[in-house]
This record gives structure tokens, sequence and C-alpha cells, in this order.
């Protein structure tokens, strides 16, 4: 990039051909206002504070928009520039309702932090004051139009970083405003509730229900973390005040896993569920009954040590959520197969683990997760297959990814699934295959990107067309309820892409059959990727961390513990569910006559209400741990508020017990 | 050395203002040695006189705040505006998004616990304007302390800075707007 040399305010400065004169200004210590610019955003110069006098020029440029020139003479500071600056602060508060005493923002807005800065003490212009209307219908979120300024930088981000682009201006001229879709409520629009619009906010137009009047960011403390929710691992930057968190942001925007989604920004901040603050345990009259914990812990382990002495090791089961940190899964590992000696361990998503692995056994045998492409290959793919899965909500930020890349890269984007397509604005071709009829579906798919694809003669498209040889497309794409003629197209598509990425989740997975994972990945095989050379394929896992519990071995790889609890003479069953809330339909079928249950969570649930013992454990936010992302990278997160008195890790907890029952 | 003449209003605010000024605490006794109040709701003096500083509290919402305004501004050399609602409109200023009518009817008939309510207009009733306005959009306002209200130390300043023979102009770590 060619050097470039400026004077700006009598100083010679260097820069880059291609920087703005905003760039060179920032990275030479110019302190320019600023209120429509943003890191990472395009530049519109919609609200030009940042204006400068270039000599030469016969009026005042927005800095932000002005491309950088060899030899351009630049004042940024005089009586006249700041005149003008003030002057426009003055407009933006007279064009809308800036009440900062009744403002959500107070205290935490630019516009008003450069009012204070400018001393604007009065507005010379007339008031509009319109009514403009608040938007209150997201579950999260509320825009209140009478703040905004219409700096478009909730617009820009929606389009640019998180790539969903639901917010765009509508209307013209004093009416202008920025509106969801086609003017939609924002609860009703494509909007995916994602909060990035409300960090970048300059005002208090967009805020968050879960946040507002918990405290100002001057009061809180702030925790840089990660986010172990569902296994994307995104950057979080909590802001803590007196125990309690007031509001989680991205602490980079543009970084990567930087943009967040309404689990990691706001369902946090709102516990809905009771929590389970001391020990119980239930009493001769069959309640459950709180107790100190270490008279639990002693009751628990004097149990469990009886019924292993009476019945053997195998009388007692363990089953882990693998929500759970890999701290908390490795302690409860060697309890289980340690301490207990037990063989029945498993996890609550133990089966899909089984299912992922089988499916790769029988499609090659040294082939491992390892053919799983990070996150981040979803953005330069030109190609995406979405088999069976609802990123948007069960992984927002993949969801958003996968929206980026079709809407930015277009790269074409295919989905297969009988009944959802969260994707609807974007996909090239939706394949509807008949309930029940996914896997031949997928053969035939890959029977035809075989038929077209350029390996035809290889090796490895042999052995996997072999099997297909039976296979007719047009008659079995009728039978799998899909046209033909959107197979073939689905099949040319593949064939002809470059960078293709095949992403599987839910719809796949609760199948729970093995031969749609080898479909996958002998597809995944056939389209290749031709930067790497490798199948790209990304499953999307159950839990935060199944990816941790799966490497660490927690769940059996051939054995399901969860269906053969019964009859296989299990007395006890211990339960670490941690900050999971698990819902009655995740839950094994706990045997009436199973003699105790101890459940260890967070939160009250049907399974607790089944157990003998119930356990506190902390939430993630309340201790430190390590998780595993869904492409397999261990990420630390940070301990952002205390736990409740007397609360101990579930890590403690465990060892205590073994500590009693090796006694 | 004569004192100098204050006297100060209260208009469409809470009186806010006028409590945080008292909230100066011993600098009271220091101001008071060279300074007088004429009308003022602290002296409760409600006849007009000449004074060298007139102070605004609160926003102009109605055709008797206008007046009395008005009156203020005759009447004094310097005039400095106090809160958010005299220096922008303020929390009194969010009626003026609705129409005179829906915010009387929403007041006096439609308030939830009024039973058969009805709008007052007795002669002599100041008539509401059809929007709030700050102070300096009726009359001159030489400077200004805004803030909802304004810190006793913003206040003070300005009296200082005026007693010293200058137009205070607060400086950006005192200005607040809430």
């Amino acid at each position: 990039m060619k050097e470039i040399t400026l004077t700006i305010n009598g100083k010679q400065v260097k820069g880059k051909e291609g920087d703005t004169v905003l760039d060179i200004c920032q990275a030479n210590g110019i302190d320019l206002p600023t209120l429509c610019h943003y890191k990472g955003l395009s530049d519109v110069g919609a609200c030009r504070l940042c204006v400068v006098e270039i000599e030469r020029e016969r009026r005042p440029v927005p800095a932000c928009t002005y491309p950088a020139r060899d030899g351009l003479v630049i004042h940024t500071h005089n009586e006249k520039l700041e005149k003008y600056r003030r002057l426009i602060l003055e407009l933006l508060f007279t064009e809308r309702n800036h009440l900062c005493a009744q403002c959500v923002a107070s205290g935490d807005c630019e516009l008003q932090s450069l009012a204070y800065e400018y001393q604007m003490d009065n507005a010379r212009y007339p008031y509009s004051w319109p009514a403009f209307p608040v938007d209150p219908v997201n579950d999260y979120l509320v825009i209140d139009h009478n703040r905004c300024i219409l700096c478009g930088r909730c617009i820009r981000t929606c389009d640019e970083i998180v790539g969903v682009h639901t917010l765009d201006f509508g209307y013209r001229g004093w009416k202008d405003m920025v509106i969801a879709d086609l003017n939609q409520p924002l609860g009703k629009s494509s909007c995916i509730s994602c909060g990035a619009c409300f960090q970048v906010c300059p005002t208090g137009a967009i805020f968050s229900k879960s946040s507002a009047y918990k405290g100002r960011p001057e009061e809180c403390q702030k925790v840089n973390s990660i986010c172990p929710i569902c296994g994307v691992g995104c950057q979080i930057e909590a802001l803590v005040k007196d125990n309690r968190l007031v509001r989680i942001d991205s602490p980079d925007l543009t970084d990567n896993r930087g943009i967040l989604c309404h689990k990691g920004r706001f369902a946090i901040l709102d516990r809905k569920h009771e929590r389970v603050n001391t020990a119980l345990v239930r009493n001769s009259r069959g309640k459950l009954e709180s107790r100190p914990l270490s008279e639990a812990i002693n009751i628990a382990a004097k149990k469990l040590a009886e019924l292993k002495a009476r019945y053997g090791n195998n009388s007692i089961a363990g089953i882990a959520s693998s929500q759970a940190s890999n701290e908390s899964l490795k302690a409860f590992k060697e309890f289980i197969t340690g301490t207990i000696g037990s063989k029945l361990i498993d996890t609550l998503d133990g089966d899909i683990y089984r299912t992922i692995i089988q499916g790769i056994n029988s499609y090659q045998d040294k082939a491992e997760l390892d053919t799983e492409a990070s996150l981040e290959e979803i953005l330069k793919a030109d190609c995406i297959l979405v088999a069976g899965a609802n990123p948007l909500e069960s992984h927002p930020v993949v969801g958003a990814y996968i929206t980026r890349a079709a809407r930015q890269k277009r790269a074409k984007l295919i989905v297969i699934d009988p009944t959802q397509n969260s994707f609807a604005y974007h996909t090239t071709l939706w394949l509807k295959p008949k309930e029940g009829k996914e896997a031949l579906a997928l053969s035939v798919l890959t029977k035809a990107t075989l038929d077209k694809g350029s390996k035809k003669g290889s090796a490895q498209a042999k052995k996997i067309a072999s099997p297909l040889s039976n296979i007719n497309v047009r008659q079995d794409s009728e039978q799998v309820g899909i046209c033909a003629d959107d197979l073939l197209e689905a099949a040319e598509t593949l064939g002809k892409a470059r960078h293709s990425i095949i992403i599987y989740g839910d719809g796949i997975l609760q199948n729970k059959n093995p031969m749609l994972i080898t479909s996958l990945l002998n597809l995944a095989v056939i389209v290749g990727n031709q930067s790497t050379g490798k199948p790209r394929i990304i499953s999307l896992k159950p839990k935060g961390n199944s990816r941790g519990a799966w490497d660490m071995g927690v769940p059996n790889p051939s054995q399901s513990i969860m269906k053969n609890l019964t009859g296989n003479g299990v007395k006890a069953l211990y339960l670490l569910l941690a900050d999971d809330y698990v819902d009655a339909s995740e839950l094994p079928n706990l045997r009436k006559g199973m003699d105790f249950i101890v459940v260890q969570s967070s939160y009250l649930s049907s399974a607790t209400s089944k157990a003998n013992i119930v356990l506190p454990s902390p939430t993630w936010a309340e201790v430190g741990g390590k998780y595993s992302t869904l492409d397999g990278t261990v990420k630390s997160t940070s301990r952002l508020i205390k736990s409740p008195d007397g609360i101990k890790t579930d890590s403690e907890i465990l060892r205590e017990i073994s500590k009693h029952i090796k006694k | 050395m004569a004192k100098v003449k204050v006297a100060t209003v209260w208009l469409e605010g809470c009186s806010g203002c006028h409590m945080s000024f008292l909230d100066i605490d011993e600098a009271i006794i220091d101001l008071a040695k060279v300074v007088e109040f004429a009308r003022s709701p602290i002296t409760d003096i409600k006849e007009f006189v000449p004074v060298d500083v007139g102070i605004v509290e609160g926003s102009v919402g109605n055709t008797e705040e206008e007046e009395v305004l008005k009156e203020l501004r005759a009447h004094c050399k310097i005039l400095m505006a106090w809160g958010d609602c005299a220096c922008f409109g303020g929390v009194c200023a969010m009626r003026s998004t609705f129409d005179k009518e829906e915010v009387l009817r929403r007041g006096y008939i439609e308030t939830e616990s009024t039973y058969k309510g009805k709008i007052p207009c007795p002669p002599g009733v100041p008539a509401l304007l059809d929007q709030v306005k700050p102070a300096n959009h009726v009359v001159k306002v030489d400077c200004y302390v805004p803030g909802c209200p304004p810190e006793p130390k913003a206040i003070l300043y300005a009296l200082n800075e005026l007693l010293a023979g200058r137009i205070p102009v607060l400086p950006s770590d005192m200005m607040r707007f809430d």
C-alpha cells in the first residue's frame, strides 16, 4: 500500500492510500467527535460531526468519508468548526425528543457526552417534538424512535457485521426512521435478537429490557469471558454491579465470534428458573427439605457406599449434562468410574454422540471428529448445505454466519429439511423430503452429485458409488418427495462449488440414525473443498459443552446407559445437571423402583423433584471453567459473579463425596 | 458595597433547582453577605423590582408563565436559566408531543382515579400553550446551568462567576442533563 503524507493542523503525518481522513486523524491521536462512525462499519457521513477544513475544498467536509490523498492540508479544530459541531448537536437535540432526565441511556449516551464536551447548555432552534412510535414487541429489545439520531449504525451493523439486514431506513425527510423488514414490529420481523444494534446505538433509541435501569457502565465492573451456552464460544464482556449481571456486550463486534446472540446477551440476565440454593434431602414424610450441604453430602456418600457394597459397582449409574464445564465433567468421570467403579456413565446427549460416532465409523475407519470445520469457514464458503438444522434457533451465531455468507458472498444455500427453513429469504433451494425419507434423499443427492461431479473416477468416489448403484435419481427423487429437477440443480450447485460446507443439526441427530451421518460425510467427500481438499462438515451439537464431554469420553461410545437404566440391576443414579435446566422430555425414565437418586443442579426442575438428594450447583457465571467449542477449541470462562452463600463447585462436592465413600 | 440584587422565579418545574441551590450548604452564609434576594419563592415576595440578576427555574407551559418570565426579563440585567426545564424544556416538555386537548383530557378525565372529571375552565386560569418552551425561546437568556436538578456546586460556580463579573459557561465536567 502506498504511503502518503498529509499536513494536519500544521503537523506532517503519514497514512496509507485508501485511508480516510478520519482514519489518519485517529491513527495520529487527533480526536475528532463522531457519532455515525463505528469501528468495523462502512462510513456514510450521516452525523457530520467530524467535519474538517481541507485547503482548496470550498466547504468543510466529513473526515470519515473523505479519502486521504498525498499532500492534503487539513484543519480539524478551529473556532469555525467547533461552532459548526455545536450547531449540529443543537440540531440533533431539537430534531427529536431527547429528554435525558427520563432516558434509560443517560450517563451512557454518546450524544449526551458530546453535548457535555461542547458545553451545549441550550438549543437555539425550535423543537419539533415529533410523536414517533415506540416498538416494544421484541422479547429483549425496544426501539424508541423518538431518541434516534438516524446515524444508521444499527442498520450497518445488522447488514455488515451480523449479516441479517433486518433493519434499514424507511420513509423520507422528517419522517425518516429505522424500520425492520417492510416496517414490521421488530419482534415480528426477521430480527434474530442478537442485540448488536443495541450495543452500537449511540443514544437510548435501541435499549434492552433486561439491562434497563440496572446500572450505568461507570458503576459497573467489566469482566471478559466466554459464553458457554451453545458451544459457539463467543467472547463476552460482562458488566457487573452489586453481584448482579447488568449487561453483556461483545468486546469487539468485528472479531471472530464477536456478534453474540439473544441467549448469551439477554437470556442469561433474566433467570427464569427457581434456583437450588441449599442442599435438599427427602425426609421420612417423602418431602424434600433443606439441610446443610455437609449433611447432605454425608447422607449421599453413606447411601452410595452402602449400595456399592451390597449390589456391586455397576448398581450405580452416572449421567451428566454436557452443559457442565470440563472440570465438572472430569470430576464426574473420576467419581463414577474411579470412586464408584461403575461402567455405567453417560451424558444426556450420549445417544447423539453415539449416532455421530457410528456414522463416522461406518464411513471410514480412520476418520474422526476432526473432519469438522471451524465456524469461520462458513464465512468463506460459496455453497452451504444445511441439513435438518435450525441454527438461528439452536446456535444463532452460526445462523448469522450462514445468512451473512449467503447475502454478502452470494453463497448458494441449500436447505434439506422436511419441515423448517429459517433462511427462507436467502435459500437458493429448499429440498423438502417426506419425513422418514431423509436418508434416501441424501443418497439420491449423493448419487446425483457423483454423476455430475469432477471426482467421478477417483477411488474414493467409486467406493461411495458402489452402494448407490441401484439408485435412479429421477425415480427415487419422486419417491422421497423432491422434484427431480430441484435435486439435480442442487447436485450441480454442489458439484460446481469450490468451498462447500455441510452443516447438520437437530433434525438429523434426533433421528439417531448413523446412516444419515454417513451419507452426509459421503456427500462432503464427493463435493470436497477445493481450498483444503478435505470434506468440510459442521455438526450442531445439542449442548454447550457436548464437544468437551465427548472429547473427554464421558459418554460410552458403544453403549447407551440412559436407555438401559431399567432392569440391569441399577439401584442408584447420580445425575449431574450443573446449570442445565432439563426439561422432562430430555430426562431418562427415572425408574420408580430406583432406590436412590442424587441430582446435582443449579435449578429446580422435574429432575430434582424426583431426587432423594438435591445438591446445589453454581451456574457457569459463578465459577470459571473450561468449555470446548463446537469445532473443538477449549476456551476458558471467567467468574463473573459470586454464587449464593454456601454453594460449592461441582468438582468440590464430587470430591467430598468421594472422600467419604473411600473412608 | 451595595448587595447584588437577585430575583428568582419558579415556572413549570418541580422546585428541585431551588432546592439544589439551598443545598450549597455553608456557602450560603458567604453568599448572603453579598447577595440580596428580592422576588423569589424563597422570600415569598411577589412584586418585581429592578434587580441585577434574574434566575428562572422551569419551562414555559402556559400564558401566566410566559408573562412572569417576560416581566422578570424586563426587571433584570442578566437572566440565568436553572435546570433542564428552563434550558431545554425538560420533563415538562414531554407533553409537547401530544395535542393540548389530549393532555387535558388524559389529566382531568381519563385518569384512572378520576370519577366524572371535567376540564377546569373558570376565567383566570391561564391557558396551556401548544408546546412547552425553554426560557430562551421566550426571552433572551444570558447564561445556563443545566441539570435535573443542577448540582449545587454548578449553581454555586455560576453564581460566583456572576459575582466576579463574568458570564458563566459551565465547564464540561459540571455539565449534566439528568
